[in-house]
């Protein structure tokens, strides 16, 4: 790579605005209220890990700051960009990690890059030089013209981190990245991210793998039941609970516990 | 366990009715234009057979017999022909349960029958064993059995195509055994209308009678169980009767077959990398809208849905303008027709339709890619129109150029450049703000071409229908200037009809574009929320 990995890392240069933002945000699905008056401040540079159970509104929250559902209440935002009344300038500004089932099947690894290249704006021959780069990296080189639709589990997650910073966009918003990926995929994506971390990206990651999440992220964000609950560092997070890891520390968290066993037994 | 299924479907019909606006509109609109479809072919036919009954009861047998192997034929392929728009159980997923392979394949023929379109062949074999009369307790069997023939005969057929379409070699002759199951229909349509119209009813049918080993096809069975049992030949019609209920059964069987099958074989895959090119987007055009369409463009070639869509309308429409060259059709002369090759640029009503009115729908969950990219809304509708554009161009000249070659009429042929920039116009107009105001969900990308989304509701049918009425009256104008330059002792002069040809065209479309656009950036959570399969 002759080029750092992410340009402008900061949305903010003097750093006095959060990267990304929600105020008040609520949304609602019916009479359910997935996301429930959630305050939300990331500031550049951070690797801001958004936890919760299934269902408690990362994935809603990550939705509707990048553009994909429509706030109830309140307002989100990239920076100085609020993202409903600025979509272009938010869009511009972002990458994001699909589900793997969310890419364009019937393009080419190669295609799929040169698409999302072109339509964030690079020119033709940036977009050839990174898209090549990105392959080598990604270790797809040699499936960057087999159809997306044929990669398998892993390489979709790999090809689709590479659409998500072909651009190289100040933040980072990753659903689940490492979800069903191997381990060599796994680390690579890992040591890629740190890479974009170290270069100043502000990245925002929803995962349920606990163990990255403490070895990656530099703060925490539990949600439950559509409210941001807490907000600390992984080793605040550890203290505050009274335990010696995240996973111990997410389960106290969110208030979890330990089945009951002898269901299956019928006992 | 049967039950079961039926009543699974029942709710999820309810519970789409319930929790979908799109359907809560499309579906007692659906069953309002079957229920009047229904009712009409119902009289026709109790009509007929009151006719035949009165003036020539010889023939009534024979066209009891035509008409239920034609409402067999037409039910069983129509599906297949235009695509299928009720939802279905899928038994991928009824597989993981502890069914047995009779309770499925009963359970998915049983829960099929859940839908509007039942009311259709309901209505008609209602008519029909009221206007036989004779014994009840045959001719409500009897109808039983042709409904389970249609459930099982449909799925069958459905089934059949899926099974093709599972191999590489399937996919590539799809578009050809589509293309010949709907102009196999149409000139059957023809043949049937022809000779109807030259020797009458009665005349036609016994004509061509079905006797011999082909009085026992099932559908064939079913009506001759009704109507010896009228005539009180109980003997026969018991055993027409149970001929039926053993090719029910031997469908039946063959379905299940074919479904274990399907559900234990995996799709294959498309060729990797053979023809695809390496060198990714970057060489030809650049940018946001030229990538935009060179991706569409890919995507028509690529998936077998949207190719079925430009191959088998384009050629199914030319077959049909050919047998009207030749004078084959019945319908008339072209030969003699200064403005034949101005018919081409018409055809865009046909071409790409489905295409040009969903334009978001056939980005199915990969919409959540394209809306978090920055293009601006009026970009990617620009992208995607001109896509839609240049085939629509390139088929309305290989059809110009056809008609003008088979008729020799050239003179008028330079008149379908404005002619067709109207209807591209007109089509586009349309087809932007049918797709930003109601996106249609098509089946997941990957899936078999036949696959059903397990949430398609009744609105594409409605909205499809609307929308083809709308892009019909808007090109009235511009045609009608036409044909006022080329005939009706060519009252306007040809420049005056190009140029409001090209500014009705293009004003439409330009106006179009501007609002599409403005809605499509207020709504495309819900432009999202539609298209996504889950």
């Amino acid at each position: 790579m002759t080029q750092p990995l992410i340009d402008d890392a900061s949305t903010d240069t003097h750093g006095t605005l959060p990267a990304v933002w929600a105020k008040g945000l609520v949304r609602r699905f019916g009479k359910t209220v997935a996301v429930d008056h959630v305050d939300l401040s990331i500031k550049p540079g951070e690797f801001y890990g958004l936890l919760g159970q299934n269902g408690a509104g990362k994935t809603t929250t990550i939705k509707t700051i990048v553009g994909l559902l429509r706030p109830d209440e309140g307002t989100v935002g990239i920076g100085q960009f609020d993202t409903w009344r600025n979509p272009t300038e938010v869009k511009s500004r972002i990458g994001v990690l699909p589900e793997e089932f969310n890419l364009y099947e019937r393009l080419t690894g190669a295609e799929l890059l040169d698409f999302t290249a072109a339509m964030h704006g690079l020119d033709r021959e940036e977009a050839a030089r990174r898209r090549n780069e990105l392959l080598d990296l990604l270790d797809l080189l040699e499936a960057g013209s087999k159809m997306v639709g044929d990669y398998s589990r892993g390489m979709r997650k790999k090809i689709a981190l590479g659409a998500a910073i072909i651009h190289r966009p100040p933040v980072l918003f990753l659903d689940e990245p490492f979800e069903g990926v191997d381990a060599v995929s796994a680390r690579l994506i890992r040591r890629l991210l740190q890479q974009a971390a170290q270069g100043g990206t502000t990245i925002v990651f929803s995962s349920h793998e606990m163990h990255l999440v403490e070895k990656l992220c530099t703060r925490i964000g539990i949600m439950v039941a559509g409210k941001l609950t807490v907000e600390e560092t992984p080793d605040g997070l550890c203290q505050r609970m009274g335990v010696d890891n995240v996973e111990d520390a997410f389960i106290a968290a969110v208030g979890g516990r330990t089945p009951d066993s002898s269901w299956y037994s019928g006992s | 366990m049967v039950f079961r299924l039926v009543e699974l479907k029942a709710r999820l019909t309810w519970n789409g009715f319930r929790h979908d606006r799109q359907r809560r509109i499309g579906l007692p609109v659906a069953a309002i234009l079957l229920g009047w479809l229904g009712l009409w072919l119902a009289q026709a036919h109790y009509r007929n057979i009151i006719l035949l009954q009165q003036s020539d009861p010889a023939a009534l047998p024979h066209y009891l017999a035509w008409t239920a192997l034609i409402a067999f034929i037409v039910w069983v392929t129509l599906p297949v022909i235009i695509f299928p728009l009720d939802e279905n159980l899928d038994p991928q997923q009824l597989a993981t349960l502890p069914l047995t392979p009779n309770q499925l394949v009963a359970g998915l023929a049983a829960s099929s029958l859940v839908a509007p379109s039942t009311i259709v062949p309901l209505a008609l074999l209602a008519a029909n064993a009221v206007a036989i009369g004779g014994a009840w307790w045959v001719s409500i069997p009897a109808s039983l059995v042709f409904l389970a023939l249609l459930a099982v005969g449909g799925q069958l057929f459905s089934a059949t195509v899926s099974a093709v379409l599972r191999t590489r070699r399937g996919r590539d002759i799809a578009t050809f055994l589509i293309l010949g199951l709907a102009a196999g229909s149409f000139f059957a349509y023809r043949v049937v209308s022809d000779t109807v119209a030259e020797l009458g009813l009665a005349g036609a049918v016994t004509s061509t009678p079905i006797t011999g080993w082909w009085a026992l096809l099932p559908p064939v069975a079913v009506q001759k169980a009704i109507f010896d049992a009228s005539t009180g030949h109980v003997g026969s019609s018991l055993l027409a009767l149970a001929s039926a209920s053993a090719g029910l059964i031997i469908l039946a069987m063959t379905w299940r077959r074919l479904l274990g099958w399907l559900l234990s074989t995996p799709v294959q895959q498309s060729k990797p990398a053979a023809r695809a090119r390496r060198g990714g987007m970057t060489i030809g055009p650049w940018g946001v809208v030229p990538t935009m369409a060179r991706k569409e463009l890919r995507f028509y070639i690529r998936d077998p849905r949207q190719r079925l869509v430009w191959t088998g309308t384009v050629i199914f429409v030319g077959l049909a303008i050919g047998g009207a060259v030749m004078n084959a059709t019945g319908f008339f002369d072209l030969r003699d027709r200064a403005w034949a090759p101005l018919i081409a640029p018409i055809l865009v009503l046909f071409v790409g339709l489905p295409i040009a009115l969903n334009l978001f729908g056939w980005e199915r969950n990969a919409a959540s890619y394209l809306f978090v990219l920055p293009p601006k809304p009026h970009q990617i509708l620009l992208g995607k129109n001109l896509a839609v554009a240049g085939g629509l161009a390139v088929e309305t000249t290989v059809l110009t150029l056809g008609l003008a070659f088979f008729t020799s009429q050239w003179t008028w042929v330079w008149l379908v450049v404005p002619l067709t920039v109207a209807a591209i116009g007109c089509q586009l107009a349309v087809g932007n703000l049918v797709s930003v105001l109601t996106p249609l969900r098509l089946p997941r990308e990957g899936t078999d071409v036949f696959a059903q989304s397990t949430e398609q509701g009744c609105l594409a049918i409605v909205s499809q229908t609307v929308s083809f009425f709308a892009i019909g009256l808007l090109l009235v104008p511009p045609a009608a200037v036409v044909v006022l330059t080329v005939d009706f002792g060519q009252a306007l002069a040809p420049w005056v009809a190009v140029v409001a040809a090209i500014v009705w065209g293009s004003v439409l479309y330009g106006v179009s574009l501007f609002v599409s656009s403005r809605l499509l950036r207020r709504r495309i959570p819900e432009v999202l929320n539609w298209v996504q399969v889950v």
